[in-house]
């Protein structure tokens, strides 16, 4: 493995939210599995989200998981270019949606609003740029990092209001669920779906990847493994 | 009353004795159809799609390509008009019943040793036993000179033996049954037997000492069979009678060799090809004296350890431990042994290379019905990983065989693109 | 009016999972011409070659074999008060599709009912005479003996290479093994799997307590093994990616290693994928059915005639075919009348995570099956459950089905998010183990299937409603082991623990995964009056309609289903290769 230059969380930041129209360097075909290990982020161009929206999630991720403290954060890690490329590919395709729909169901019996993941981003982006503006005057990027945290708690813990702003149907806490969740599982899937970069997660929390053979290893009680990681398409970290 | 129970009883005679003449008829027919099954006749006469032995089948011969020819009993399209004589004469003789000479993909040279009895069984199945198709293959496309058909005329006078088989001196019946099938139907030696400049066999029968001594086929080093030292007798019939043994499985042609031939003969057959091949004196193979084994001990630690991994060891980790295990045993019957492997120790390693590539599949037969696939590698590994991967094989637990190149796995790479996996 | 009509075939298999599969060999192998529809999609072992399956993301997360919502979703309501809402995402359970069905990905422990779980009933009128359980409760015993089924589930564990500990060989009880299991006529086929860190730990403690722990007996073979059909399965490799994955090396016993190339190769057998059943096509007088009508690849409507049915398409599709179809009167919860769609259950689950700063689990070496259980706790082998009130009881057990880090447990209070949630999965992933436990359900009068009447599936037809929630007896049941669970997790010293039990005013959640063992709805029994199959699986209704899947129990026993469904499958097929064939007709009277 050789090491490839990566950009500092602030310089990508600064990259994009300067950069608008974000400037295309090499367009790499968002379908292929094998082309997504090998982008970097601020020469990404998003496929499913518009230029204003890519701005909304690579502060979100930022601060979902941030580079502060031990161990790699989103922007790192490649995790908005996972969330778009699974938006774009389909992600939500398998949920039943036929209606009548009744959003108000109790949360026990699940998920009941009526829309694809695609559209709890968009009008979750929409409406939480929406909040940003009226608390701060600002969109949520350029909002300072402890403002950032509260609103997305406020999101998580229902403390804003969708519904005040004409969204009868999705709380604001289940756009933050659908977000971190996807922000958590491009940060631990396998590299070949666009994050964990250079399998980075697996590397800090000691997860050996797609190696699968333990044989050897399932005797040896309280040992520490002392591998690192194999990715799908074979990359060793 | 009496005229008419006289009229069924001739009758029931004529009937019964049609019967019987029936079922001589049709027991020729089945011994003609397990003699095919040892020939081998429908892997190159059958293709894949296309009705049994109607030909059509595309060999890459190296200077050009040959298209099997339509055997089934059609009498304008196959063998439909060939009398006895002129089956025997293809069979044996590589000779059309137009004159023409076949190429000796058709492996005439072995099939010379088959015995008048076996062609009259075999002709009675391609006659009675097989369904006739009306359509012809393409014509074969040899380049110049190949495709001067009368060449082949003056090539069997250099290189074609067409001996009839010929039993040696000390052979029980049950060697003399082993040596009969390989030298002849089997045409083992076609594969195993190494060839000259003209791809002629280089040895025909037993008296031979290079026959069956290993070869060449497309790139794939082809062992040899001379005394399988490493099998018992046993190995060898559960090799053939299901593509795996105790610490084998088969890979590349044999599988469909094992799939349409071998694994439809039976137990005493296979027990007395088994026990002829051990009767043969083995090629002394020649070790890398410059390799020193790992040992078994030593590799198993280290890969268990995980630290301080050559990339080589890092590889079998990531790709192969978890079928082969870190002992190299993989698992009797199931995932083959790589300690002490005939075809990772292969001077030659391009068999080896081509089952990391391209992986292998046993096939499924009666006795062992299990279809297990091992995955190709080939797109997770680069030429230079394959190549330390499989020069770590080639000396991890005792085996003892000398480093593969970068360019080695590329030029296998490329073969298997070019030939298909 | 279907525009096909495919040719004609002696039996034809709706379903080609476990059930199917098992169906399809043994009437293969008896000379019958057998043809499987399958809904899903093929699963040649190609697809699961090393290491594609290793792959947390899509198999597990975004559920890559599993049927989806869009096609097979339920609704689900909590009684009869409600309206139902489909299950749009999957939580609590999630069917599979395809060829081998769930028996592709299943965690492979393979373990019996006891000989009390198969008659309950008798079990608890006697020894709950004084007791005032739910007087809603229904259960039932099965209509069989405990050694008419044994030689059956003998067979089916040496299908699938059983590896464990044996506890009771022909009455003497062995160490090592489940004391409170039936007794085997046969030791297990194959030795146990090893113990992870976590599974010898807990088997010490429990051990200590006084509990009888034994390795969960394992689908995930230990050594090589050759089944009574010539198919080979492998020594398990602890990949860690089992509960939800095909296996990557062949050695967990599914219908692809333990059947399928063996029936392949008979020329009496084929099967369609991509075929979806709608209905079975019943004669005009209804006491048999002359064929399938399914939905082929192309979307047409094909008729497949043939003599005999088999359904085994899982439970609830089981269910919702004999309603669609008109097999067997629908139940009605308030009348108690028809057996359609009565008597269904679930299980419920639950459990403690532990903390160890200190402790390397290795949690990604690990089997599906690896683990250690004690069976204590189960009916007639314990006498609080007759104190406190309930009936029932459960598994109790470490086990360790995957160490992949998605959804990786942290110490209570950590944050979901920020740096907080990083560093603890820094700080905390691999250094937790779980004590967890899977309980009986029983069933009730009002926990049943039916046809939702507001919601329908891609091809049109009304979804399966079902009904049910958790009910005192069970939710009693989950508090009582509570208590157990964080004792011996006491015992370990944790430095953090966190829990996940039911409490007694818990609704069920359809969020929460618990596991897909759902189980009657067309359940088998002695009298038609209040069974939809007789002890062979036959349909009381219409002969030639035979239906295996766990839709047969009659409540859920703590053992997880696949070995008893596997067991009365084989004696099914016994049935009507030696009974039916020859006279075909009703093989019990009623």
């Amino acid at each position: 493995m050789t090491n490839k230059f990566s950009p500092s969380r602030r310089a990508v930041l600064a990259a994009t939210a300067a950069a608008v129209p974000i400037v295309a360097i090499p367009l790499l075909k968002p379908a292929r599995a094998d082309g997504l290990e090998g982008i970097e982020l601020q020469h990404y161009k998003p496929v499913f989200f518009d230029d204003a929206q890519w701005l909304f999630i690579l502060a979100a991720c930022d601060r979902l998981i941030p580079a502060e403290g031990r161990g790699p954060g989103a922007l790192e890690t490649n995790v908005p270019v996972f969330i778009d490329q699974q938006l774009h590919t389909g992600l939500g395709s398998d949920i039943y949606q036929q209606g009548p729909h009744q959003p108000d169901a109790p949360s026990t019996l699940g998920f009941q609003i009526p829309y694809a993941p695609q559209d709890v981003y968009r009008i979750g982006i929409k409406l939480t740029q929406q909040i940003s503006q009226q608390q701060h005057g600002k969109p949520f990027e350029k909002l300072e990092a402890k403002d950032k945290d509260a609103l997305l708690t406020a999101l998580q813990k229902n403390g804003v209001d969708f519904a005040a702003l004409g969204e009868a149907a999705m709380k604001p806490s289940q756009f933050f669920g659908q977000l971190l969740g996807d922000t958590k599982n491009g940060y631990l899937a396998d590299p070949m779906y666009g994050g964990n970069k250079d399998m980075k997660a697996w590397v800090a929390i000691g997860f050996p990847g797609a190696r699968a053979a333990y044989t050897e290893w399932v005797d040896q009680h309280n040992v520490k493994y002392p591998l690192g990681p194999v990715s799908l398409s074979g990359k060793r970290a | 009353m009496k005229k008419l129970t006289s009229l069924f009883a001739s009758l029931a005679l004529s009937l019964g004795a049609l019967a019987s003449a029936h079922a001589a008829d049709q027991d020729l027919v089945t011994r003609g159809q397990y003699l095919a099954r040892a020939g081998d006749c429908m892997a190159c006469h059958s293709a894949a799609g296309k009705p049994s032995f109607s030909g059509g089948l595309a060999i890459d011969s190296g200077h050009g390509i040959i298209y099997s020819t339509n055997i089934t009993p059609d009498k304008e399209h196959g063998i439909g008009n060939y009398s006895e004589a002129q089956f025997a004469a293809a069979v044996r003789h590589g000779v059309r019943a137009d004159g023409t000479q076949l190429y000796p993909a058709m492996p005439y040279p072995s099939y010379a040793k088959v015995s008048d009895e076996d062609i009259h069984a075999l002709y009675a199945y391609f006659m009675q036993g097989v369904k006739p198709v009306a359509t012809t293959p393409p014509a074969s496309s040899m380049s110049f000179p190949f495709n001067l058909r009368w060449g082949m005329k003056l090539w069997n006078v250099f290189f074609a033996n067409d001996k009839p088989f010929k039993e040696q001196d000390g052979w029980s019946a049950e060697i003399k049954r082993g040596a009969y099938l390989v030298e002849g139907l089997g045409h083992c030696g076609s594969c195993h037997t190494p060839r000259g400049f003209a791809m002629n066999e280089k040895a025909s029968d037993s008296s031979q000492a290079q026959f069956l001594s290993g070869g060449d086929l497309n790139g794939w080093a082809v062992p040899s069979l001379r005394g399988m030292p490493h099998w018992s007798a046993q190995d060898i019939v559960d090799y053939l009678q299901t593509g795996r043994n105790k610490t084998a499985s088969v890979a590349g042609e044999m599988s469909l060799v094992v799939e349409h031939s071998t694994a439809h003969l039976k137990p005493e057959d296979l027990q007395a090809i088994a026990v002829y091949l051990k009767t043969l004196s083995p090629v002394v193979a020649s070790k890398s004296a410059s390799v020193t084994p790992q040992g078994a001990d030593a590799t198993a630690k280290k890969l268990t350890a995980a630290k301080n991994l050559s990339l080589g060891e890092r590889l079998y980790l990531d790709n192969c431990a978890a079928c082969h295990f870190v002992n190299g045993r993989g698992a009797p019957g199931i995932f083959p042994a790589l300690d002490g492997a005939t075809v990772v120790n292969a001077d030659n390693p391009s068999a080896l290379l081509h089952v990391i590539l391209a992986g292998a599949r046993t096939p499924s037969t009666e006795k062992a019905p299990s279809i297990l696939v091992m995955p190709g590698f080939a797109h997770r590994l680069s030429d230079k990983e394959a190549a330390e991967l499989a020069s770590f094989v080639r000396q991890g637990w005792g085996n003892q065989a000398g480093a593969v190149s970068e360019s080695e796995v590329s030029r296998m790479r490329a073969g298997i693109a070019k030939h298909g996996s | 009016m279907p525009n096909i009509t495919n040719d004609d075939v002696d039996v034809v298999i709706v379903g080609l999972g476990w059930a199917g599969s098992i169906m399809a060999i043994e009437l293969a192998q008896a000379g019958l011409k057998v043809r499987a529809l399958e809904r899903g999609p093929d699963r040649p072992p190609e697809d699961f070659a090393y290491p594609k399956p290793a792959d947390q993301y899509g198999y597990a997360t975004r559920n890559k074999v599993f049927a989806t919502p869009r096609d097979a979703a339920l609704t689900v309501r909590y009684n009869t008060a409600q309206q139902a809402l489909p299950t749009r995402k999957w939580g609590a359970f999630a069917p599979g599709t395809g060829v081998g069905g769930s028996g592709l990905h299943w965690t492979a422990v393979l373990i019996r009912a006891t000989p009390t779980d198969l008659k309950l009933k008798t079990y608890a009128d006697q020894a709950y005479r004084h007791s005032n359980l739910d007087p809603e409760m229904r259960i039932k015993d099965f209509p069989f003996t405990w050694n008419e089924i044994e030689p059956h589930y003998d067979f089916f564990d040496k299908v699938c290479g059983l590896s464990g500990n044996t506890g009771n060989l022909r009455g003497q009880i062995q160490p090592g093994g489940d004391p409170f299991e039936g007794p085997r006529s046969n030791p297990y086929p194959l030795p146990p799997l090893h113990d992870t860190y976590n599974s010898s730990l807990f088997a010490d403690v429990a051990r200590k307590l006084g509990y009888h722990p034994f390795p969960n007996p394992s689908a995930n073979v230990s050594t090589a093994w050759t089944n009574p059909y010539g198919a080979q399965i492998a020594p398990c490799n602890y990949c860690g990616f089992c509960s939800k994955y095909p296996c990557l090396n062949y050695s967990k016993a599914s219908p692809q290693t333990t059947i399928l190339d063996v029936v392949k190769r008979m020329p009496n057998f084929d099967y369609k994928v991509n075929a979806n059943v709608i209905r079975v096509d019943l004669h005009a007088d209804k006491k048999t059915a002359r064929g399938v009508t399914y939905i082929d690849e192309n979307k047409k409507e094909v008729f497949q005639p043939a003599k005999i049915v088999i359904l085994s398409s899982f439970q609830f599709a089981n269910v919702r075919l004999m309603l669609l179809s008109g097999i067997g009167k629908p139940y009605d919860p308030i009348t108690e009348t028809g057996v359609i769609g009565r008597n269904y259950a679930f299980l419920s689950n639950g459990g403690a995570t532990l903390f160890f700063k200190d402790k390397n689990f290795n949690s990604f070496a690990t089997a599906g099956a690896t683990g250690e259980m004690f069976n204590d706790i189960s009916p007639g082998n314990f006498d609080d459950g007759i104190k406190l009130g309930f009936i029932g009881g459960a598994k109790i057990h470490s086990s360790q089905a995957s160490g992949a880090p998605i959804g990786t447990a942290l110490p209570p209070g950590t944050p979901s998010w920020g740096k907080g949630w990083k560093e603890g999965m820094i700080d905390w992933y691999d250094h937790s183990m779980k004590i967890s436990i899977t309980t009986t359900c029983m069933s009730y009068r009002g926990h049943f299937l039916d046809l939702d009447p507001n919601y329908r599936d891609p091809w049109g037809q009304p979804l399966l409603r079902m009904t049910f929630d958790w009910r005192q007896n069970e939710l009693k049941l989950q508090r009582y082991l509570r208590d157990i669970v964080l004792k011996i997790s006491k015992e370990l010293n944790p430095d953090h623990l966190s829990e996940g039990f039911l409490g007694l005013d818990s609704h069920w959640d359809i969020t929460k995964y618990v596991s897909t063992h759902n189980v009657g709805g067309a359940i088998m029994g002695d009298s038609p009056r209040d069974s939809a199959l007789n002890k062979y699986l036959q349909s009381w209704d219409v002969h030639n309609v035979f239906v295996p899947g766990g839709n047969a129990f009659p409540q859920n026993f703590q053992a997880n289903p696949t070995a008893t469904i596997g067991a009365i499958t084989l004696m099914a097929a016994q049935a009507i290769k030696t009974q039916y064939l020859k006279n075909p007709g009703p093989l019990v009277q009623a």
